[in-house]
């Protein structure tokens, strides 16, 4: 018999709450069931009901989501208190264990509102026919029972204390099973308190939230082919999986304090410090100097998943050598130089648009069957499509989550695409030159980006267009 | 670095050079061995993506022969524990990877293999 729990969400990316909810379930095998019910199931709210197979299912999902603030045994929601009461009243079976003698602490919340003291303390009165007789605790309570109220985002705004108090949009009331562990996850993985990050390393929570889409756990292997700094190899490998990782630049993986040639002493790479002070760097499977377009892979189809932010260029990585460098590219192409630092080749522009489809490609050719790409891709969100994505995409395999992380002109999208298909393919052949039919909104994202998100004044703006003569 | 799981899956890739490119050769290398954690389930898993003579011929070029010329048929825990420190507690630190065919050098310097070809190896 399934039962229903009720979800308390943190409250940050919001778009992102669904596709964990259902990684994690997915990676534990059990499914989720949303409720018919525009009170229970809009993701953009702070509560969410969900039916499971059991309370187990519930705490898997606790300690694993990291956008999952706590999760409840259901008790019951209504839009009034008599509403409430009444599926409460018909819950009994669920809560009449506790009457005898469980000591219990009752809380009365608000979501974007203070209920004043007073009223807090009516509302407890209110479920005086529940019962229960076991003593009031309120610090090492055995239960905890929590009843909210949800009120609507304009209760945020500056306003005469307690005005509106009672004007809530929905109430929901349960038992406290287990608060979310995964959250602090964001704190201990901060990038400011880590050993080794760079101006490009993804925050915590994001990079988190990325290692959930990949369904890590242990004794899985997954590949980053744009390491950089390493941000979401360490969650990844915090969840017990092997990570390998390639990057085309290594002193974005081995970091500044990198020895020059002249010196002795050789320090760690700064991906192996910051994996270390996690307690992951076993984990690391190794790192290799290497271009995605130019790869050394010798067979495809053993990575479980693929994990990485691709370079976009927002944060003007498309970049001269400097002398030096150039010098050292003429003296490798004149002579082999084995004990000289590592060649550093010239970073040519890849359309971003050119290299989705690539990472797709090459994803499909490294993945095994049911294996996961996650990615972020950059867009204009005006513009942006849902064939933008779509079109990307190549046989076998098939986007399952894509959720916007806003920051109003644009913003990026965490694609998760799942390998479908059981076929091998061979290894994409990365070519310059290729043909479109449709212009994607992240097609030169950077020049976009730079330019501010405005039409070029150089060609006629599609405003400018006799559009409106239509009308 | 560069465990001998890693070692097994990276063939030469400079352009033209398709034939006999994988093993890469290891010279000069320097050694560590770190325990890591023995997963039964992984090893097997990964053991159909292993080319086994590649394996067992670099394992015993750097001085551990604890695997057979021929990959048993049965996988009994003893087995699975020598491929356990075979593929991931045995790491070359430093040294270079050479290409059987064509020569190229892929130095290792600090665990990490540079495998980036410059730019005449690629067009």
């Amino acid at each position: 018999m399934p039962s229903r729990y009720l979800v308390q969400f943190a409250q940050a990316h919001e778009e992102f709450r669904l596709p964990e909810l259902q990684s994690i379930s997915e990676l534990n095998g059990f499914t989720i069931q949303f409720l018919d019910d525009p009170e229970c199931n809009d993701p953009k709210r702070p509560f969410m009901v969900l039916e499971l197979e059991n309370e187990e299912q519930a705490r898997l999902l606790a300690r694993r989501c990291i956008l999952v603030k706590a999760v409840y045994d259901y008790y019951g929601h209504g839009s009034t208190y008599e509403a409430l009461h009444e599926v409460n009243r018909s819950s009994k079976p669920k809560w009449e264990q506790y009457i005898p003698d469980t000591s219990f602490k009752f809380i009365v919340s608000g979501f974007n509102h203070t209920i004043p003291q007073r009223r807090q303390r009516d509302v407890i009165e209110s479920f005086a026919y529940m019962d229960f007789l076991g003593e009031i605790n309120m610090k090492t309570p055995q239960i905890l029972l929590a009843c909210f109220e949800e009120y609507d985002e304009s209760f945020k705004r500056p306003r005469e204390e307690h005005a509106g108090d009672g004007g809530f949009r929905q109430l929901y009331f349960g038992r406290l099973l287990e608060e979310g562990t995964a959250r602090p996850l964001v704190n201990v993985f901060d990038v400011k308190k880590r050993k080794y990050f760079g101006n490009t390393s993804m925050e915590a929570e994001i990079s988190l939230l990325m290692a959930n889409q990949t369904m890590a756990s242990p004794g899985k292997l997954m590949y980053d082919p744009f390491i950089g700094t390493g941000s979401m190899a360490y969650p990844t490998a915090h969840f017990g999986s092997l990570m390998f990782g390639s990057d085309i630049d290594g002193r974005q993986m081995r970091g500044k304090t990198y020895d020059h040639p002249s010196s002795n002493l050789k320090s760690e790479p700064g991906v192996f410090r910051a994996a270390k002070q996690y307690g992951v760097d076993g984990r690391i499977l190794d790192l290799a100097t290497f271009d995605m377009t130019n790869h050394p892979w010798r067979c495809g189809g053993f990575f479980d998943a693929i994990i990485t932010d691709p370079p976009y260029g927002r944060l003007g990585r498309k970049r001269e050598l400097s002398d030096r460098q150039k010098e050292l590219c003429r003296i490798h192409r004149e002579a082999p130089q084995p004990e000289d630092t590592p060649y550093i080749p010239p970073t040519k522009p890849y359309e971003l648009s050119h290299l989705v489809s690539d990472l797709i490609l090459f994803a499909r050719y490294l993945l095994k069957p049911e294996g996961r790409l996650v990615f972020f891709l950059p867009t204009v969100n005006d513009e942006y499509e849902e064939v933008d994505v779509h079109n990307s995409l190549c046989e076998g395999m098939e986007v399952i989550a894509n959720s916007l992380q806003d920051f109003g002109s644009w913003g990026r999208r965490l694609i998760t695409i799942r390998k479908t298909t059981l076929q091998s393919y061979p290894p994409p052949t990365f070519e310059a030159q290729r043909e479109e039919s449709h212009t994607p909104a992240h097609k030169d994202f950077r020049e976009k980006y730079f330019q501010g998100f405005k039409a070029p004044l150089s060609e006629p703006s599609p405003l400018d267009s006799p559009k409106l003569a239509d009308q | 670095m560069v465990r001998l799981i890693t070692h097994n899956l990276l063939a030469c890739h400079v352009k033209g050079c398709n034939a006999n490119n994988f093993p890469l050769e290891f010279r000069n290398v320097e050694l560590e061995i770190r325990e890591a954690e023995f997963n039964p389930d992984f090893v097997k898993g990964f053991l159909p993506k292993i080319e086994w003579k590649a394996l067992v011929d670099t394992a015993r070029q750097l001085g551990d022969t604890s695997l057979p010329e021929e990959q048993p048929e049965m996988l009994d825990d003893d087995f699975l524990k020598n491929l356990h420190h075979v593929l991931l507690e045995i790491h070359v630190e430093e040294g270079a990877m050479v290409c059987p065919n064509c020569k190229h050098e892929y130095p290792i310097a600090s665990g990490i293999p540079n495998m980036l070809l410059a730019e005449h190896e690629i067009a």
